[in-house]
């Protein structure tokens, strides 16, 4: 199960409610009572990356709350719909963030319907992140999960038509596009860390499950919750720990992602050498040669850009070389944008037989594209390296033939060895992360770890309930595991209830 | 062929009518056909009687209907609150433990009362009588003894779903048809039933009864194509209690003062000094050596059919968990049975080495076995195959219940069995079906697990199961489950129903007037050193003991369960959005990927709620689902039985 998906399936729930409400929804026999969301939202609405201005949202009940707090507002709100410029300072450290813009929307004029508040900041990332970050610490605020502003908006009926059929397709991309964002934070050192969180807690559950289920009738001795205690003690402990560390540990992935991949031998490393002008990979005629992620960092038309070169797709005996394989596949699936590289001396001398060709070598390099999913061929640029061997007249021909081809992604023909072919490839290259930089689909890394933030926040709270209840009530002590591994599971993936039993079984000899 | 028409009598004893025309005295139509005599059948038949639906139980043997086959025992943690919850909604097997208990005790009694298991050893023989005398005076309601050899179906009625609809049952010995508008099948482990000791196999369901039903297998796989799968169980041997040393057991008591699992009972028929006790002692590492030495001549331990990990037999605990010591309990059989039930002993291989095994045990050494135990293989039709209302989605009209659903124990069966009887009898009335929400009741948890995710194992309630456990106490099924059990279901008489009315009432209007006591903390600090409301207040109260100790538990849970009634409300309103059962998935004009069409179209889940719960599901396909169901008009408006 994939990190988020959770809190998404909760999403595309809430939706179906609204839909419900809607008076199409005939003969239904559900309560259509008014769904009043209690919790408010914050959410970034532009773009990430190099941008002047970046915009945060507010949406719900406690926004007028959240724009005293943040802006220095101790009397009077300013006028609805009225841009007003204040001192944006952290609510509880009362440090300056930024200078910007603050707007308030009462509701129901505004996009959500809801009292909203925007904050109209400077787009570095720092004051992007820090923004996020005091927002997340107010009480009754979270970040807002995929399509959420967009849902209570539809709710309030401030949606036309043609947005509602658009939905599911909206919600498929903020889905996509954070569940992105999420692997890659949770790829690493944070990942293996919230995966050991999880593990241990799903041991402690399990373990009180077990001693609920099972201990009346079998060998489970009571210095099983004993452990538990500690356990969940020492689980308190570090994640307390790791949300106070202001120094955050691992650096956030931010740019535009964007991975070289292709059969071995294409030219790869070549293009990240030719991308970067300098040497970062090692190339040589040899297939094969790069078996682990090359990662550069770059500057494409003011944009940045984390550059990944990988190892090339085939089977492999070698060991080393099987991880890499799988390593550069995992990095395909975790990209904005792959760049495929093909060797045109391997293209059918038929230039009516390369469209066909293409397509069948995309679906060998790129994870199986979802339907409903417009997306392959906006994420993916065909690199069709060393033109220079390939005969002026098929190569005219065959560029001919792929043109505005649908279905296909845009291919450009070069050769890392001569650079032609380079300008226009650096054209189309520099529109694509433009394009994904100004998109706030593509997911702000700082924006991901609010919502870890939050749910970290959540699961510490719920675990204070398992000590408050250990004592009095074992069935609402182990409540509060549960509630405290939904949280984590939110960002770590779902856990039902067979795994805690398989756990239990595992662990346990349960015989009667 | 023996039969008997018990239709109103008010006898005491099941006596048989032997003849040759006993068929003449049973109707050729009925609304209702329950097949198989066992704690899911025995309480289909007296739901769908008590529906209103005239109800035949066709069983092998009259003689067995209600027996014990495995453990002597009721109730427990998460069966104890299926019983409950069968007896809130006014089933059979509650008052049978009350009547049938001779060691009450409530488990987990230190965890808090949502996780409290309510538990019985039971008289083996008083359990028999009480549900025979039951659905001897149950009206609507008549017993044949009989083996069903195929079941008949005809071609669907074009407006419901489904590709066949059943229309009754043929007898073994080819008499005429019996017609019906609906058949619960509970055949346990007799579908294609193998049992097994040692190196020898036999087919059957049970040791000592006629075998399994042959022809009811093929019609269920082959005319209906029912995807069916197998499991196996066991259960161990009977010893002679003179022959064991109890004073090398250590001794378990009842509770001093018994527990009813009935709303209706105040207290039980055995009396606390009655009770009679357990006994616990522990596996030797010379039973592990038997268990090794005797692998070799045990077929059952060889196969790898999926047994239930939390019943394995001897030979599997010791197997995976090896060098420990494995706890037996030795348990009555009844007041005057002079067996012993060596619960955790349950094993397969030749009986003279089970013998041999027994004896390794200290209080065992001198053992007699009356009856080896030995291990059982059986089909099991896939759940997913089934609606909530536990129809086969398939054939309208043919409803299964317990051990052929891939479950295992009394309780789960009993639930099951009270479920499809109510769905068979408001079908043969032809009453929309009803569904039980997991949010509601473990019997919905039960259900809505096996429709919605299937079985790999034989499948036993858990209270980890339950996501709403502190709501689905054993302490409230009443008030979950009987008002609207009698309003909207029709399955509970008038009795319970103004009993579960009368103490609603009470408890609210004591709620009330507990509530209307507001003081400021400070307040209520100063009144801690003589603690007590208002005079006229608390005589409400004391005037009803066991009304203090239920709001008690309300209180300690009711702040818990409010935080959890909007995630209530999410399910319940899922589960309420039932999806078309002849939706053609593959080639719906949505935007659904292929794979998310595959899943669907091989589960077929029953509601929206089903559906999001599929693995690989995506909230995007949800969505595309649900605009294209509420677009097209395509929903089906299923009577949800829900409470608030």
């Amino acid at each position: 199960m994939l990190p988020c998906s959770w809190g998404l399936w909760r999403s595309a729930i809430h939706t179906l409610k609204t839909f419900r409400a809607s008076p199409s929804a005939r003969g239904l026999c559900i309560p259509t009572r008014a769904v009043c969301d209690a919790e408010t939202i914050f959410a970034l609405s532009s773009g990430h990356g190099r941008c002047g201005v970046a915009v945060v949202r507010v949406s719900g009940p406690a926004s007028s709350m959240v724009l005293r707090n943040m802006a220095g507002l101790t009397q009077a709100l300013p006028p609805p719909r009225t841009a007003l410029l204040r001192r944006i300072t952290d609510p509880q450290s009362k440090e300056l963030l930024d200078r910007g813009l603050v707007l308030w929307f009462k509701g129901p004029h505004s996009f959500t319907g809801e009292d909203s508040a925007e904050f109209h900041i400077h787009g570095g990332p720092a004051v992007i992140t820090a923004v996020l970050q005091a927002l997340g610490s107010l009480e009754g605020v979270r970040p807002a999960e995929a399509g959420e502003f967009t849902r209570r908006a539809f709710h309030a009926g401030k949606l036309g038509l043609t947005e509602v059929e658009g939905l599911g397709d909206l919600i498929h991309a903020e889905t996509e596009a954070q569940r992105r964002q999420a692997l890659r934070q949770m790829d690493g050192e944070l990942g293996r860390l919230y995966q050991d969180w999880s593990y241990r807690l799903k041991r402690c559950l399990a373990h009180v499950e077990a001693f609920i289920d099972f201990s009346e009738d079998e060998l489970i001795e009571d210095g099983v919750l004993n452990q538990v205690d500690s356990s969940v003690r020492q689980l308190e402990t570090e994640i307390e720990r790791h949300l106070k560390d202001e120094r955050r540990g691992e650096r956030l992935r931010t740019g535009v992602q964007v991975v070289i991949a292709g059969a071995t031998n294409a030219g790869k490393s070549s293009l990240l050498n030719t991308l970067c002008q300098r040497p970062a990979a090692i190339v040589s005629p040899i297939a094969g040669t790069t078996r682990d992620i090359v990662e550069t960092s770059l500057d494409i038309g003011g944009f940045p850009v984390l550059l990944s070169d990988t190892a090339g797709l085939r089977d492999s005996s070698d060991s080393v070389e099987r991880e890499g394989v799988r390593r550069a596949r995992q990095r395909v699936e975790q990209a904005d944008l792959t760049l495929v590289v093909v060797d045109s001396t391997q293209l059918p001398p038929d230039p009516q037989l390369v469209p066909a060709f293409l397509q069948e070598h995309l679906s060998t390099v790129l994870p199986s594209p979802e339907a409903g999913m417009k997306a392959a061929s906006d994420r993916v640029l065909l690199v069709l390296n060393k033109s220079d061997l390939v005969p002026e007249e098929q190569r005219e021909r065959t560029e001919g033939e792929l043109r505005e081809r649908p279905g296909l992604p845009p291919a450009c023909f070069l050769s890392c060895s001569t650079s032609t072919g380079l300008e226009d490839f650096l054209t189309v290259l520099q529109s694509r992360v433009k394009t994904l930089c100004g998109d706030p689909l593509s997911g702000a890394p700082s924006l991901t770890q609010a919502r870890h933030r939050a749910h970290l926040q959540q699961s510490v709270q719920a675990l204070n309930q398992y000590h408050q209840y250990r004592d009095q009530d074992l069935a609402l002590a182990a409540e509060g595991v549960r509630l405290a591994l939904t949280h984590l599971g939110r960002i770590t993936g779902r856990v039902g209830a067979e795994e805690i039993l398989d756990i239990i079984f595992r662990d346990f000899c349960i015989g009667k | 062929m023996l039969a008997q028409k018990l239709h109103l009598l008010r006898h005491n004893v099941l006596s048989f009518v032997s003849s040759r025309t006993g068929s003449d005295l049973t109707r050729r139509q009925y609304d209702v056909i329950v097949v198989g005599g066992g704690h899911a059948g025995t309480e289909a038949a007296a739901a769908a009687a008590r529906l209103g639906a005239e109800t035949l139980l066709i069983t092998q043997k009259i003689m067995t209907i209600g027996a014990l086959s495995c453990n002597p025992s009721l109730g427990g943690v998460g069966k104890g609150q299926l019983v409950r919850e069968v007896d809130a909604l006014d089933g059979l097997c509650g008052r049978a433990g009350d009547s049938a208990g001779v060691h009450f005790s409530i488990l987990n009694r230190s965890k808090g009362p949502a996780v409290w298991g309510p538990r019985a050893q039971l008289d083996r023989e008083r359990y028999r009588q009480f549900i025979q005398s039951e659905l001897l005076s149950t009206p609507r309601l008549t017993v044949l003894e009989g083996s069903v050899d195929e079941l008949l179906v005809s071609q669907p009625n074009p407006e419901e779903p489904g590709h066949h609809r059943v229309t009754g049952i043929r007898l073994v010995d080819g008499s005429h048809p019996i017609l019906s508008s609906s058949v619960v099948l509970t055949t346990g482990t007799f579908l294609s039933g193998s049992l097994f000791m040692g190196q020898t196999t036999s087919p059957g369901g049970r040791m000592g009864d006629a075998q399994s039903c042959a022809g009811l297998s093929y019609t269920l796989k082959e005319t209906l194509g029912l995807r069916v799968g197998r499991l196996r169980t066991g259960t161990p041997p009977r010893i002679v209690k003179e022959s064991v040393d109890l004073s090398l057991a250590q001794l378990q008591a009842p509770d001093k003062q018994p527990t009813p699992f009935s709303f209706l009972n105040t207290h039980t028929r055995c009396k606390p000094e009655e009770q009679l006790p357990c006994y616990l002692t522990h596996t030797t590492p010379g039973v592990e050596r038997v268990v090794r030495e005797s692998v070799h001549l045990n077929c059952h331990i060889q196969q790898d059919t999926k047994g239930p990990r939390y019943c394995p037999s001897i030979e599997s605990r010791v197997l995976r968990f090896p060098g420990r010591r494995h706890q037996v309990w030795l348990e009555p059989e009844g007041l005057t049975s002079d067996l012993l039930y060596p619960q955790g002993l349950s094993m397969t291989m030749p009986p003279d080495l089970q013998l041999r095994l027994l004896r390794e045990i200290p209080a065992l050494h001198r053992a007699e076995i009356r009856a080896p135990g030995y291990g059982v293989q059986y089909d099991f039709v896939c759940p997913t195959q089934l609606t909530p209302s536990l129809q086969v989605k398939s054939t309208q009209g043919l409803f299964l219940a317990g051990q052929i659903n891939g479950t295992t124990g009394y309780e789960e069966a009993a639930a099951q069995g009270l479920w499809a009887g109510v769905n068979a009898g408001r079908t043969a009335l032809s009453l929309p079906p009803i569904a039980l929400s997991r949010t509601q009741s473990y019997i919905g948890v039960l259900i809505d697990d096996l429709v919605g995710r299937g079985v790999t194992e034989p499948y036993r309630m858990f209270t980890s199961r339950a996501e709403f456990r502190t709501y689905l106490r054993p302490d409230n099924a009443d008030l979950r489950l009987t008002p609207r059990g009698f309003e909207e279901v029709g399955c509970v008489t008038l009795r319970r129903y103004k009993k579960a009315v009368s103490v609603r009432d009470g408890l609210q209007e004591a709620l009330m007037a507990l509530q209307s006591v507001a003081l400021s903390s400070t307040r209520w600090r100063e009144k801690l050193g003589n603690i007590s409301l208002s005079e006229n207040k608390s005589t409400t109260l004391n005037r009803k003991q066991c009304w203090t100790f239920r709001i008690d538990i309300y209180a300690v849970y009711r702040p818990h369960c409010e935080k959890q009634s909007r995630e209530m409300e999410r399910i319940r309103s899922e589960e309420s959005l039932s999806l078309p059962s002849d939706m053609d998935y593959l080639s719906l004009p949505v935007s659904l990927s292929h794979e998310v069409r595959e899943i669907l179209d091989r589960v077929r889940p029953n509601t929206l709620g089903a559906a999001t719960r599929l693995p690989g599901m995506t909230p995007a396909g949800i969505i595309h689902l649900l605009n294209y169901v509420l677009r097209t008009g395509r929903s089906e408006d299923t009577h949800q039985f829900k409470l608030n």
